[in-house]
């Protein structure tokens, strides 16, 4: 009886923290919009700020927001299947420079759009074949492309200028800008809905894909995962790939938001991209981890970093988003504590 | 079940695995017919567990053909063995957590269309065969809310519903209660219903009377016999089959023991032991002789402080340590069972790993004393006999009896006087273990208490002043060792038999 009753109260327990495993990001964003909102009042008195929920602010908050809501969702699934990569800020700079290079000798947009995804894919697959072929631990060898792409990237650029950009006898074709910025529908660029679109594609992949199950088999055991007969070393060498492509997609969207092709521009997204996965509740260790609560992740850390700017001093925000992992890696920690109860 | 209805599924033809030095199986023939547990018994080293690599492909064998299914079988991996129709539930389980129960049942065999899940009766399948073995669990349920015994039986059900007629089952029952163990039972009894052969592997001798249809005993490699065990007079002969006329090297009296309690365990409690109470005296080597499983690591690890338990240990008339530092600060070493992970360091070298356990001792106001560390390790490899050229040599390249041996030397350097071995020759060869068995005669000669921990009887019998026989977490009996010990009582004990005659 008294066994029973253990069983019951274990399954309770069980049931609150699903419920909070698979809820809680939604009730993260909502207490950020509102904290932010709330916080309207030029409290710091430095420069003009308005209110959060202003709908220009809304707005300038998506747009800028399209790289990191691209490589969420590629980005969970590669972190899924137990692996990482760092090296996606390097390679949106790469590719950010690649697509400016492009656009700037000639090359029409569509033409320029695809041979940057193909640039992504190609260096996606360069960190599959280092991780899976030459078996190099993940964190090793996307520490060494990071700096590798990077490197490239730098070397692209002329000496003395700082980016692509109009300058030369070359001018940036009047197109450039578009993507990033022109409202196409609710008044936001393509960038931000190939974004959605993307994250939608891989909700589906995640729930009714074969990539996104093997993805969850291969980060939760790879032993059973090969014993099924799943070829662990493709589904990751996949997501290597498709995170090269996300990557260049958010280098296509900063590089024309900014109208330039700037080898930097990219800096500091890992950490960014990890901060919004964990946000989201993804496991650190794989097996675990939704499309969707990594893109509302990245709406709340993107809300922070930009909705403080109309709020709080710059020099606040570091440590508010540092409070934000703490936060994140605190839950995700109690969260899948919880979950292993039984 | 008609004559003509038993066809033969699996058939091994003078099988034989040689390793260097060692014939582990030797030209071992027999066959198994279809729908019947089949179990696998013999001691530990008889062969069994090389002879199952054979069978799930992660070993291939020196010489000898098998068949199943009527087709020449010659796997290479878990993956070809499942395709000819063999699936193992190994002891380690593998389904992955994160998935649902029927996400894991059709994990690898889903029908598919450019990678996307297409509709299929796969599902209904695999549901189907899962309500057939054990309808209580939900295939819409996460596995990792389920229980290892759940687990097992997802585990199995992929198995049966990949289209595997002969599953291998090595010691389900380890980690399971009494309760799972009945269902695990029910569930291999519809799986023999349902036309597929049980391979069942335990050292659990009642579990073989209650289950099985026909048993194949192995000895020292060898094939004993293959029958069915309505055949076989009960445990007695069972036993008798697994251990033949072996000689056990013969033990005699050192006479030295002293009066003195080194160490006094009462009433120790933890999740798998039940009220364990003993003590060991000055100059005495104890051992715990019981299966895999049966409780000897987790008596040594709570001496050791390594696990938490409830109960009292008295040491030296003060209590023991709680903790590994404090057992070690106390007078308390552990030589554990995994050399390689849990003894060694082995990327480093021997002079190294010498002091580790005490460097308080070699150590001058925070600066290390190179010089004594030298004579030290020097000293040990004379000591204990350890074939090296220097103390220099990283200890991943010494052989497994010289690692044992630095081993050993660690806990020496920490100046213990009590010495917990466990599994002190595992992996390791036939002479260096009689040169092991000399060394810790030795520290017992020179007053050091030893409890030896192992599954060895031979090893036991040959060096132990009093041996605790082990079964299911408890102490059943303490046994006095001496040339008159009645060994098949021993494996009686040790097999579950008291508990049967108790009932």
């Amino acid at each position: 009886m008294s066994s029973q009753s253990k069983t019951a109260e274990l399954s309770v327990t069980s049931g609150a923290a699903n419920f909070l495993r698979n809820y809680y990001i939604y009730f993260v964003l909502v207490a950020v919009v509102a904290l932010l909102s709330l916080a309207n009042l030029d409290q710091f008195a430095l420069f003009e700020r308005g209110n959060f929920l202003n709908k220009r602010n809304i707005i300038n908050i998506l747009r800028v927001s399209a790289p990191i809501l691209v490589v969420a969702g590629a980005f969970t699934l590669l972190m899924v299947s137990g692996y990482i990569d760092l090296s996606i800020g390097s390679t949106m700079g790469l590719t950010a420079v690649i697509y400016a290079m492009l656009a700037i000798n000639g090359m029409p947009f569509v033409p320029a759009f695809l041979l940057t995804m193909l640039a992504g894919a190609v260096l996606g697959a360069i960190n599959g074949i280092l991780v899976v072929r030459l078996n190099i631990t993940p964190v090793i060898a996307t520490l060494i492309t990071l700096s590798l792409f990077k490197g490239i990237a730098l070397l692209l650029v002329q000496d003395g200028v700082s980016a692509i950009k109009s300058g030369g006898g070359l001018k940036m074709p009047a197109w450039f800008n578009d993507y990033g910025r022109d409202g196409v529908f609710l008044k936001l660029p393509a960038a931000f809905w190939v974004a959605v679109a993307v994250t939608l594609v891989l909700i589906v992949v995640q729930n009714r894909g074969k990539l996104g199950k093997y993805a969850a088999a291969t980060g939760g055991n790879p032993t059973a995962a090969k014993l099924s007969g799943i070829n662990t070393g493709r589904t990751v060498f996949l997501l290597y790939v498709i995170v090269g492509v996300t990557a260049a997609l958010a280098g296509i969207a900063r590089s024309s938001f900014m109208s330039l092709g700037d080898p930097l521009s990219g800096d500091g997204m890992e950490l960014t991209a990890i901060l919004v996965v964990l946000l989201g509740g993804t496991a650190f260790s794989g097996g675990e981890g939704r499309v969707l609560r990594s893109f509302v992740g990245a709406l709340i850390i993107m809300a922070l970093t930009v909705g403080m700017l109309t709020i709080v001093p710059a020099y606040y925000q570091t440590l508010v988003i540092g409070a934000a992992l703490l936060t994140a890696a605190a839950t995700n920690h109690l969260v899948s504590q919880k979950g292993k109860v039984s | 079940m008609t004559e003509e209805q038993k066809i033969s599924v699996l058939s091994v033809d003078g099988l034989t695995k040689d390793y260097p030095g060692v014939r582990a199986v030797d030209n071992v023939t027999f066959s198994i017919q279809n729908s019947v547990v089949h179990c696998l018994v013999g001691e530990n080293g008889a062969g069994k567990s090389t002879l199952v690599k054979m069978l799930t492909g992660a070993l291939a064998p020196t010489t000898g053909a098998m068949t199943v299914n009527g087709k020449t079988y010659a796997p290479t991996s878990p993956q070809e063995a499942r395709v000819s129709g063999i699936a193992t539930l190994f002891q380690e389980l593998h389904v992955v957590n994160e998935l649902t129960v029927l996400e894991n049942l059709t994990l690898g065999m889903e029908k598919s269309r450019f990678g996307f899940f297409v509709k299929s009766d796969l599902e209904d399948r695999v549901t189907q065969t899962l309500a057939t073995i054990e309808p209580a669990i939900d295939p819409a349920a996460r596995v990792s809310t389920l229980s290892v015994a759940q687990k097992q039986i997802v585990e199995i059900a992929r198995a049966a519903s990949s289209g595997a007629n002969i599953i291998i089952m090595d010691e389900p029952t380890a980690a399971l209660s009494e309760r799972e163990v009945e269902r695990l039972f029910t569930v291999i009894r519809r799986l023999r219903e349902n036309n597929v052969t049980v391979i069942y592997i335990s050292h659990k001798l009642d579990e073989i009377f209650e289950l099985g249809d026909t048993v194949t005993v192995m000895r020292d490699g060898k094939h004993i016999t293959t029958c069915p065990l309505s055949d076989v007079d009960g445990r007695a002969e069972l036993i008798e089959m697994m251990i033949g006329r072996t000689v056990f090297q013969s033990y005699s009296p050192r006479g030295k023991i002293g009066d003195k309690v080194v160490l006094k365990a009462e009433g120790l409690n933890t999740k798998l032991l039940k009220d364990v109470s003993f003590d060991i005296k000055e100059g005495e080597i104890i051992g715990f002789y019981g299966l895999v499983g049966a409780g000897k690591t987790e008596v040594a690890r709570a001496l050791f402080g390594a696990d938490t338990f409830d109960g009292k240990v008295t040491f030296h008339g003060k209590p023991g340590g709680r903790t590994p530092k404090e057992a070690i600060a106390k007078g308390i070493a552990l030589v554990p069972e995994e050399r390689r992970t849990q003894g060694l360091f082995t990327s480093l070298t021997i002079r190294e790993n010498v002091p580790v356990m005490n460097l308080p001792r070699v150590t001058q106001n925070g600066v290390f004393k190179a010089e004594d560390v030298r004579t030290a390790a020097e000293a040990f490899v004379t000591q204990l006999g350890i074939a090296t050229s220097s103390i220099e040599k990283h200890t991943e390249k010494l052989s497994g009896g010289n690692q044992q041996k630095v081993v050993l030397a660690k806990c020496l350097f920490s100046q213990a006087d009590l010495l917990l071995l466990d599994e002190p020759t595992r992996g390791v060869d036939v002479g260096a273990k009689t040169e092991i068995y000399e060394i810790i005669k030795d520290l017992a000669n020179e007053g050091n208490a030893v409890a030896v921990f192992s599954s060895e009887l031979e090893e036991v019998l040959g060096i132990c002043d009093r041996v605790f026989l082990m079964f299911d977490g408890c102490l059943q009996e303490e046994i006095e060792n001496g040339p008159n010990v009645d060994i098949a009582h021993i494996l009686n004990v040790v097999t579950g038999g008291q508990d049967e005659d108790a009932r």
